[in-house]
């Protein structure tokens, strides 16, 4: 039987946004599930080499972002970029960055974004990806 | 199966994924479902209660058997079937 398709059209760069991200590639991940992530605009920047670690932003409930860090830390929650490759080693998970995204935060070629990244693509493939996938999410 | 029959099942493997959030129970039982075989049983152990309700529904679209649950103390311990 063939296995399920999951598109990530992935806009944030806020890590609350990637450790949601990170947590639905888990259950993908469990499920066997085929994965297409696209990472777009704000994401590409967490996806450079220089932020990945680094970057601590959240998107939402931002005057709470200490207690949001904290409890990651006290539940011992992996970092997205270890959740991402766990979802990689478990199932078929490939990460596509966006040309243009790539662009804006001056990362012109795949080696300027973490190691998980397996390309720089153009929306035209996400296009097809979307349309196959039998579960379609934006984060 | 009924509480007592869980309590007192043999298992061939024991995942311990107290340590870890969703998805971490998933996948470790993920991991180690394919360190048995077809027909052997193994249990997960979770402080997750959102686990509690994953394993059913992960074991019936992979096609394995989840026998029930016991509630420890702080801890479930999960029991399916390959």
């Amino acid at each position: 039987m063939e296995n399920k398709k999951l598109c990530l059209a992935l806009f944030s760069g806020s890590v609350d946004k990637l450790t949601a991200a990170g947590v639905i590639l888990g259950g993908a991940a469990a499920e066997d599930m085929d994965v297409e992530i696209y990472v777009l605009l704000q994401a590409a920047f967490a996806f450079k080499k220089e932020n990945a670690m680094v970057n601590d932003r959240v998107a939402e409930i931002t005057d709470k972002k200490d207690d949001f860090l904290a409890s990651l830390k006290r539940l011992e929650t992996p970092h997205w970029t270890e959740a991402f490759k766990t979802a990689k080693e478990m199932t078929n998970v490939k990460i596509h960055i966006c040309g243009f995204a790539g662009k804006v935060w001056h990362g012109f070629k795949l080696d300027d974004f973490i190691d998980l990244a397996d390309d720089i693509c153009g929306i035209g493939e996400y296009m097809t990806s979307a349309e196959e996938a039998d579960i379609n999410l934006f984060i | 199966m009924t509480q007592e029959e869980l309590t007192t099942l043999t298992v061939d493997k024991s995942v311990d994924a107290r340590g870890t959030s969703c998805p971490g129970p998933l996948l470790a039982a993920k991991k180690a479902i394919g360190q048995i075989a077809k027909g052997q049983i193994m249990e997960v152990l979770s402080a997750d209660e959102g686990t509690r309700r994953d394993i059913p529904k992960w074991c019936a679209k992979k096609g394995f058997e989840y026998l029930g649950t016991v509630e420890e103390s702080g801890f479930f311990k999960i029991f399916l079937k390959k």
